[in-house]
This record gives C-alpha cells, structure tokens and sequence, in this order.
C-alpha cells in the first residue's frame, strides 16, 4: 500500500497547474458565469486545452487522446474544479459522452463526434430524467418509434442541465414497450436544434439556468443516430454512470472553498470560535475522507476492476463533504451567507445538488446495503 | 499509489489473523476483563513475531504498523498496541518495553493501560515525560467502559527533547483512529450479520430500508476512518491528516455505538452478546487525547494557522 503519488503524475500536475494557474483569474469560478457565458468560455478554453490535449487525455491515442490513467484523469478532474471548472458543461463529454461514443459508436458516429468533442468544440447534455422517472429511471417513457430508416420521438425530458447551450442531447428513449422495462430502451445523439425539440429554462433556487424541460414533439432522426443496438441502452449507461459519480472532484471544489473561508475567518478573528473551529474541521475532516475514499475507486479502475460499492460509497462520503462545507460556511458567515457572492451563497447550491443530481443519496444508500447486508435492490 | 496490501501487509495479515484467533477474540475479552486485565502475553507474542516493531523495519513502516492496530482492534485484543507499535516508536529511541500507557498531562484520572504499564508517556503541551514503571502511581478506576483504567499521580521520569509533544499527539491521533476504525468494523460486521438472522414480522429485519439505510451510512464512516487514518499513518503522521483521521475516527465510532446498539434492540443491552466488548470501547477510544474538540483544534491549527 502506497499513497505517493507517481513521478509522473506529480509532473503531470504540476505541469497542468502551472498552465491553469497562467491562464485563469486566482479566484475565477465558471459557476458563476451565466449558461451563455459559460459557454462561449469554455470553446475558447476548449481549444486551448485541446491543444495540450488536455481535454480528453483519458481517451484511447486511437481516438486523439494520451492513453492516461484513471490517477491523471483524477489529477485532471481536481485541478479543473479547483481552478473554477474552465471547461464547464463540457467535463461531461470527456467523462462519459466521448467514454460512451468509443464503447458502442458506429464509424461514421465516432468520426463525426469524437473530434467535435476532442477540439472541445461542442456541448452536450443529458437526456435522462422525466417527470414520472427519476430514481426510477427506467421507467422512462419518451417514445422512439421506428418510421423507415428513421425513428420519430415523442416525450419529455426534464431537469436537463445545459439543454439550453447544449449542441446535442445524449437521450434515452423506450423502444420496446413491451420488453421487460430495462431492455426496451435506447440512446439517441440528438441535436438540440432538431425541429420538434422545444427547450424550455426552468427557474431555479440553485444557479440561473441550472436546468431545463426538453419536449419532443414528433422529433424525426435518422436511426443511423442510435448509439449502440436498439433495446440494448441501459447497459451501456450502467457503465457510464460510475464515471459520472467520481468525474467529478466534487470533493477538491468543496475544500477550496473551505481554505478560503478559513483564510477569511482567520482575516475577521473567527478562527478560535468554537463553533468555527469544529464546523471547519468536520468540514475539512469529510473532504479529506472524501478524497482518501476516490483514491480507492481510481485503483480500483486503475487495475481493471469495475468500482461500483466503493464507488457509492465515495459518493456518500463526497456529499457529507459538500454539506459540511456548507455548514462551515455558515458558521463563519452568519447571515453574511446569505448574499449573492458569498461562500455560503455558493455552496448552498452545490450541497443541495450534489444529494440529488446523478442519483440520490437514497439510491446510493440502497445500493451500498445491498452490497453490504446483502438485501435485494429495490 | 497503489492501495492493495503490499505481500509483507497480506503475509502480516494472516499471520495476525492466526495470532489473535489464538490470543485475542471475544472468549478472551471476557477471561480479561472478569479481573479488569489486560494482555501482556497478547503483546509478547507480536513482539516474538516481529509485529510490534514493524514502525521502524525495512520493508514495513508506520502504515504497516497501524494496520496491524486496526486488526487488533477488530479481534478485540485487550491490549495498549497502538501505544506500543505507533506512539512509542515514534518518540523513542530504544525499543519500547511491552505494555506501554499514554496520558495527558492534565487529564490524569482515567488513563487507559496504566496500571499495568511498564513505561507511562504524559504529553504535556510541547513537552514529554516518560516514566518507567515505579516512577509513577497508578490505581486502578473503575470503568464499564471496556479497558482497564487506572488514575495516575506522583509522575517522575525524564522529559523527552522539546517539541516532542506534538509529534506524541500526531502519533496518538493515528493509533486512536486506527483503533477505531478496527473496533468499528467489527461492531458493524456483528450487526449485518445480526440483521440477516434477526426475524420480524415475518423478514429479515436487513430487509427494511429504514435498517438498511443507518447501515448503508455507517459504513461510509468506517470506511472513511480506516482510509483516512491508513493514509495519515502513510504520510508519518503530518499534523493535518492525523488530526483529521482522528476526528472522521471520532465520527465513526459515535455513530457506529448509536447505531450498531440501536439496531440490535435488547439483545444489545446484554452481557451475553458480544456487541459491547466493541461498542464501549468505542466510547472510551472517542474521548481519549481530548477527544473530538482536541482533534478538530489541531486540524485547524495545522491546516491553517501554522506559518503564518
Ligand atoms: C441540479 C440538478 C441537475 C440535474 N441535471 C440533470 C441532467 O442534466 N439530466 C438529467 O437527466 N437529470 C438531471 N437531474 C435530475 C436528477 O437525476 C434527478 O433529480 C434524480 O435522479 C432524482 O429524481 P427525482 O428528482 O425525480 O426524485 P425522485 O426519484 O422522485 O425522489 C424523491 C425522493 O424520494 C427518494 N426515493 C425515490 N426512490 C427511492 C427508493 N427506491 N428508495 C428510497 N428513497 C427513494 C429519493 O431519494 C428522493 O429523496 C438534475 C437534478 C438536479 C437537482
């Protein structure tokens, strides 16, 4: 057991920080840019990043990236979020979209999106949850009904983040109804400005424009569009979402808001509070246990295992981090927090996401005792 | 990085594993704390293997050692061997004699191990004193808090080098958590296994998902503190991380003694059941080195208010 970092790997970093930290404001944070600026940033970043080959490093060389382990892919996703996630809406493409394009993608369809994705040219999003399918996802009812060489989809998809700026939407669609209810469901690479597709914000108490309702009226694609056979989606999303739940180092965004906070409850003499003291610790205590936990999922990976109880568990354990820096936030902002700007602020959105987004907490819980106690899934 | 056991850890392991079925366990939890003993013969037996100075051996180390901490804690070995594999190398020289008790200075009236110490170590601010046995008192307390406990007085000894103090309450911080961390798993292992045996209302009470959820959590938390704390044993104790292991520990044992009890119903309540010889440990192991308020002081201290 061993938990030093490679030379390599330590290069790596310090190669990608030297260039992140050259190229960005100390304190610049694409959360707080709206969805339009967001992405305006991130094609211009995009391409720079393209450039080192730093947007999709993990991928194959086949396919234009640099063969990396899953270590630099976490040394990537650490330093991106604590340098304000310069890539935004676009660490999806690289963590799961491109990962599913090279899994099941026909030719033509890796030909033409896998460059779009690696030049860092294009954004997408997910088209999973429905009004009556969320947990429950595969209950999910948006139809795909084949017409000739096309389908025809009708359905409504909402929650979707970044549908908005989106250039094309990863969906999930029932193409069976009759199947057993996981293996009538297909993926379509839908473009967003695909007539039918109406793309609506819907407001939120997390950020502006945090997400979105998708409603396909008789939306026509080619079946040359379907990813992977038809009927067969859901076990390639199986796959994909345990790069989903650890893609993001949701646990080194969290600890750098919190050394932050404590620099600023050190400023103001707030540091010796007892309240703060313990709320920065517990905080500081759960990103640390956060971390130690991915390091555990990424050897998994590394040796070619496939993680999925301790990936559940780093996700518990990354979002008691989020919620206890928000605690520490509160504690040492008071009702300073509750303005726009503020650490609190902030952070409020991401603890409260972070429980929801890509499967509840609930799910997760249920998965793990699963494991654990060895009780049936519900 | 690489976090499977290295073939020294494995061989270890089982190694232990042989050991502590034969000196440690449930069975002899009880002999020893009919007359609140504790295992010198258990600690005699590493030191005869090679395990109690694994700290300092080629090819093995600090994380090695604590490891073996853990596994004691988890055999429910009565015995002061965090003290002995983790404390004590750090801060002396010589090899450590075998029963080994840690205090604080100003904490004296409950000092795990102390009677039968052979070398008492009191970490007072940055200093340390070390007293062999006869240059300190020590009269047994008692205590349901599964250790024997004994209060300490009329300390002699000889004060280590200055600054000692703080590589003490590193080392500490890291035997504590890795205590807890053996301690909590087999709190929660006895409990999984109970909720598949335990029927009500016709199931498995595992089979509810208010059960499954308390369980589902707990063990995120032992998870988190025998991580942390293999991670801080790793990096020598640096001031943040075992601070930090310490306190995730401290969380975890609190919540392992709620829940494990909780979910046992009565049974748990019994001398009978094996659950206690872990869960009031756990209590005792929470509040050693002043416990999660020292912990959480440290970590900010170290994290950041040194160097400016
Ligand atoms: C900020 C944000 C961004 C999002 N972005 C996207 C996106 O880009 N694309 C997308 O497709 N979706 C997105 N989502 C949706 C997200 O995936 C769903 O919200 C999530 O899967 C939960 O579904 P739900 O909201 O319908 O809640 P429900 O499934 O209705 O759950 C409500 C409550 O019931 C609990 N519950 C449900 N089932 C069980 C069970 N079996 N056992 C125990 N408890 C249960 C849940 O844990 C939860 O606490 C986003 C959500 C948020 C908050």
């Amino acid at each position: 057991m061993n938990f030093d970092w490679s030379a390599e790997d330590a290069a790596f970093r310090a190669e990608l920080k030297g260039f992140l930290d050259a190229e960005l404001p100390a304190d610049f944070d694409a959360f707080t840019l709206d969805p339009h600026d967001q992405k305006a940033f991130s094609k211009a970043f995009g391409a720079k990043l393209a450039d080192k080959g730093w947007l999709v490093p993990a991928w194959p060389r086949a396919y234009g990236g640099l063969d990396q382990s899953p270590w630099q892919q976490l040394i990537l996703s650490e330093e991106m979020v604590a340098h304000g996630e310069p890539r935004t809406a676009q660490y999806m493409c690289v963590n799961w979209v491109g990962p599913a394009l090279i899994l099941a993608g026909s030719d033509e369809q890796k030909a033409y999106h896998l460059d779009r994705i690696r030049r860092g040219d294009v954004t997408w999003c997910q088209g999973f949850s429905e009004p009556d399918a969320g947990s429950d996802l595969a209950s999910l009812r948006t139809r795909a009904v084949r017409d000739g060489d096309d389908y025809v989809i009708n359905g409504e998809k909402i929650w979707t983040s970044y549908a908005d700026v989106a250039d094309f939407c990863f969906l999930l669609a029932r193409t069976d109804s009759d199947a057993p209810r996981h293996q009538g469901i297909s993926i379509f690479l839908v473009p967003t400005d695909a007539p039918g597709l109406t793309i609506t914000e819907i407001p939120s108490i997390f950020s502006e424009g945090a997400f979105n309702q998708c409603v396909f009226e008789n939306v026509r694609v080619p079946a040359s569009w379907r990813l992977g056979p038809e009927n067969a989606g859901w076990p390639i999303i199986r796959q994909l979402l345990v790069n989903e739940r650890i893609g993001v180092a949701r646990f080194r965004r969290a600890g750098q808001t919190l050394d932050r906070l404590a620099q600023m409850a050190v400023e103001q003499d707030l540091i010796d509070d007892p309240l703060v003291t313990d709320a920065l610790a517990k905080a500081q205590a759960a990103c640390d246990a956060a971390r130690v936990l991915i390091y555990r999922v990424v050897d998994e990976k590394a040796k070619g295992s496939a993680p999925d109880l301790n990936a559940y568990v780093y996700r518990v354990a990354t979002t008691r981090a989020e919620r206890a820096v928000y605690d520490a936030c509160m504690a040492v902002e008071g009702a300073g927090g509750l303005i726009k700007g503020s650490f609190g602020a902030l952070q409020f959105g991401h603890a409260l996401a972070t429980g929801i987004a890509t499967g509840t907490t609930e799910m997760q819980l249920n998965l793990i005792a699963r494991d654990v106690v060895g009780t049936a899934r519900n | 990085m690489d976090l499977a056991f290295d073939d020294t850890q494995a061989a270890i392991k089982d190694s232990c594993e042989r050991l502590f079925a034969r000196h440690a366990g449930p069975a002899r939890a009880r002999d020893l704390r009919r007359d609140n003993g504790c295992d010198r013969a258990l600690v005699q037996a590493l030191e005869g293997d090679g395990f109690a100075d694994l700290f300092g051996a080629d090819g093995a180390g600090p994380l090695t050692a604590a490891l073996v901490v853990e596994w004691a804690g988890e055999a429910a070995a009565l015995a002061p061997i965090g003290n002995r594999l983790l404390v004590a190398p750090a801060l002396l020289a010589e090899t450590p004699p075998t029963m080994v008790a840690v205090a604080d200075a100003d904490r004296l009236d409950a000092v795990r191990f102390a009677a039968d110490a052979d070398l008492l170590i009191v970490i007072d601010g940055d200093e340390v004193r070390v007293a062999a046995r006869g240059d300190f008192a020590a009269v047994p307390v008692k205590s349901k808090f599964g250790y024997p406990f004994a209060q300490v007085s009329d300390v002699r000894g000889t004060p280590l080098a200055p600054g000692s103090g703080a590589v003490a309450r590193r080392w500490r911080q890291v035997a504590i958590a890795a205590e807890i961390a053996g301690t909590a798993r087999a709190a929660l292992d006895l409990t999984t296994r109970y909720l598949r045996e335990r029927l009500q209302f016709g199931k498995a009470i595992a089979t509810f998902q208010a059960v499954q959820h308390r369980i589902a959590e707990l063990h995120v938390s032992v998870d988190s503190a025998e991580w942390a704390v293999r991670e801080a044993a790793w990096h020598h104790a640096r001031a943040d991380l075992a601070a930090a292991a310490a306190l995730t520990a401290c969380e975890a044992a609190q919540r392992a003694f709620q829940e494990t009890h909780q979910l046992t119903g009565a049974m748990g309540f019994t001398i009978e059941y094996d659950l206690h010889l872990w869960t009031m440990r756990l209590q005792a192991l929470r509040h050693e080195g002043g416990g999660p308020r020292a912990h959480a002081r440290d970590l900010v201290r170290a994290r950041w208010k040194e160097n400016g």
